[in-house]
């Protein structure tokens, strides 16, 4: 502190210069307005993982789109004659430790062994179907499903948890009694029900997700409401004499939006699984319809002589759910940096 | 301050009860209250947490049914069945400031939109451009500027929320306000800063105030009258310098011994009464009602009480 002083100049009244008080500036806040959206926008376009899970959605997206049409082989494109060939890509066939050269883990060239000239980028399963066609046609109908099930989760969860909340009272006693019995009834009895009904396929994957998918959902936007329809902002509302229309459209819904679209998020790599699950356990799409959990359940069972016929479609189903979590982790730090430990 | 006892009376309150079904218990939080404010007063209504006082505002301003009793405003029964345009004029003309600056403004709607939402509901603009300037207007009147009308609740201070409240309130041109703790949550600093601003609007606007506070400090600054809530009920109701000069009731006298003074001989003096009511329970299980003992000065007493402070008058 001495030390400090000794080293100023001597300072004298006319080096000093009074500031000017300006009475209007003292409410002047200096920044940029930021809304909630473009708030949560800039702190996602922050988040690596999130940025990382997008792209790959997108990339994975576009496969399952264009993919197919690649090469001129279809899903159900069946010969013997080419049947378990290894993946085979060109280019990349001599780069030795991609294993994409057409050799099997027995060292033997399958290509060259069966004759075969075209190359197979995924390799051919059983029956000589291509992979690389079968994967992106099962990862279609594999992101179709969790789509389906995601607007439903949206529809019937938000008005569900929605209408419990905001009318409350009997209507939500009722109305959450139905969602306890829903939630006792299990899954696989209700698919295996839709599937006595129905033909086994996506109508019934879909049928089966829809009637609980959406209790999770309808359970949160219920606690969300709840908490909201008291604040004072909406007795405040209230008080000017706003209708109920007025009141979910522009206190309520923007004020859930948040926690819906995180939801929705992790409904989808849920829908994903379940899917690919049932599937797996020969409840789900029937060949020649391909799902990515219907792939690999084919190539399960020679998993240990033709592994390439359960790597490829496990890699996609793996980045697809990472990819969905890690936007959705993303997307809920952007809504509620609260909420990050 | 004015005495305004000679005025109209713009609100009758009459036995007003709210009961609320926790279960399988019923609580009693507002439990037959009877007073009158009058055109262009400050009524204050003081007591503890929990005693009912901000479940009274908004019974009164019909955001709650009342269980029991009669709210009546201009001579109309605001509690009565009414039909959708009624009610609107009704809206129009009562309106409420809200405790807590935090939780009174919606997080994702700008402040032009927060403050012009009575507009929008009751069209009082016919364009863009009116609605704005009304807005604009409004911030000024509050002491904010124009620049604030696009920001967000979350970019403004306690106090300046609270104004944005207080417009808000305004867009709408209300006779009565509600104001429930409405400066509680602010730091003292800035208590004053909002209690000024709402005495200005009363003088500009001729407004009609029912202050709702905790304690008494704050509240006689500003009110004409004050009533004194005690679970539910009002226990004493008297001018606000008489009721600081010759407190009569014990919860009264409790209140008032804990507003410290900046005076040191006084503080070096000062005892905190304290108040319980199972020791003042009347012990012929006679009810206390509301009596009153001067003129204009009401307190609760039993009959006997009664006799002994008319005779001390
Ligand atoms: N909606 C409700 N349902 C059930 N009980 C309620 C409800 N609202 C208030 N109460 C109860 O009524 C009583 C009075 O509450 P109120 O909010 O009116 O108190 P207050 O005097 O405003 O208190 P504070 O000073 O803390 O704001 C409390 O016991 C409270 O628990
Ligand atoms: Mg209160």
């Amino acid at each position: 502190m001495s030390m400090r002083q000794e080293q100023l100049p001597d300072l004298t009244d006319d080096m000093f210069q009074p500031a000017d008080i300006d009475s209007s500036k003292n409410e002047e806040i200096a920044g940029e307005s930021t809304g909630f959206w473009k708030d949560a926008w800039r702190r996602l376009r922050k988040n690596l993982g999130a940025i990382i899970g997008i792209v790959i959605i997108v990339v994975l997206s576009l496969l399952a789109i264009f993919g197919p049409m690649m090469n001129e082989y279809s899903y159900h494109e069946q010969d013997l004659m080419r049947a378990k060939l290894p993946a085979k890509v060109p280019g990349l066939e001599n780069v030795g430790f991609l294993g994409l050269n057409g050799v099997d883990i027995r060292g033997v060239d399958q290509y060259e062994a069966k004759g075969v000239d075209e190359y197979f980028w995924f390799g051919t399963d059983e029956f000589g179907r291509d992979q690389w066609t079968r994967v992106w046609q099962g990862t279609r109908i594999s992101l179709f499903i969790a789509l389906a099930a995601a607007f439903i989760d949206f529809v019937i969860g938000v008005a569900y948890g929605g209408i419990s909340a905001f009318y409350g009272g009997r209507v939500d006693n009722i109305l959450q009694r139905i969602i306890e019995v829903l939630v006792g009834i299990p899954n696989l009895i209700l698919i295996i029900l839709f599937i006595l009904i129905f033909e086994p396929g996506i109508l019934s994957i879909i049928l089966a997700l829809a009637v609980t998918g959406w209790i999770g959902m309808a359970r949160i936007v219920r606690g969300q409401v709840l908490k909201l329809k008291n604040q004072e902002f909406v007795l405040a509302s209230r008080t000017l004499g706003a209708s109920d229309g007025r009141v979910i459209g522009r206190h309520l819904i923007p004020n859930v939006l948040g926690q819906i679209i995180i939801t929705t998020m992790f409904t989808i790599p849920n829908a994903i699984f379940f899917e690919a699950f049932l599937s797996f356990i020969g409840l789900g799409i029937r060949p020649p319809e391909a799902s990515l959990g219907s792939i690999i359940n084919n190539g399960f069972s020679s998993l240990q002589i033709y592994p390439h016929l359960v790597l490829y479609p496990s890699i996609v189903i793996s980045l697809l759910m990472i990819a969905f979590n890690l936007v959705g982790d993303g997307l809920r730090d952007a809504f509620d940096p609260k909420l990050r430990k | 301050m004015v005495s305004v006892m000679a005025n109209e009376k713009l609100l009758e309150i009459k036995n007003l009860k709210q009961h609320f079904k926790v279960g399988k218990s019923v609580v009693k939080a507002v439990d037959g209250l009877t007073f009158d404010i009058y055109k262009g007063e400050t009524f204050g209504l003081v007591g503890e947490s929990g005693c009912g006082k901000s479940t009274t505002g908004r019974t009164i301003i019909r955001l709650y049914d009342a269980t029991d009793g009669e709210v009546i405003f201009d001579g109309e029964n605001v509690h009565g069945k009414k039909n959708a345009k009624e009610l609107k004029k009704f809206n129009r003309k009562m309106q409420m400031i809200f405790q807590d600056p935090y939780a009174s403004l919606n997080p994702r709607m700008t402040v032009a939109d927060i403050i012009a939402e009575g507009i929008d509901i009751h069209g009082l603009a016919k364009n863009k451009e009116e609605r704005m300037a009304r807005v604009h207007e409004l911030l000024e009147t509050v002491g904010l500027n124009k620049e604030h009308a696009n920001r967000y609740p979350h970019e403004f201070s306690g106090g300046q929320r609270q104004r944005i409240g207080i417009a808000r309130a305004l867009a709408v041109d209300p006779e009565f306000i509600i104001a429930d703790e409405p400066i509680s949550a602010l730091d003292v600093s800035i208590q004053a800063q909002v209690v000024n601003l709402m005495k200005k609007l009363q003088r500009e606007k001729g407004l009609t105030y029912l202050f709702i506070a905790h304690d008494l400090s704050m509240v006689k600054y500003i009110s004409d009258r004050i009533g004194v809530m005690y679970q539910g009920e009002i226990v004493e109701l008297a001018d606000s310098d008489e009721l600081y000069a010759d407190p009569l009731h014990p919860y009264t006298q409790s209140l008032l011994s804990a507003i410290p003074l900046p005076d040191p001989e006084y503080e070096r003096s000062r005892t905190r009464k304290l108040y319980d009511s199972e020791d003042y329970a009347p012990k012929s299980g006679e009810k206390r009602v509301l009596r009153e003992v001067k003129k204009g000065h009401w307190v609760a007493c039993t009959e006997e009480e009664y006799e002994q402070f008319m005779a001390t008058v």
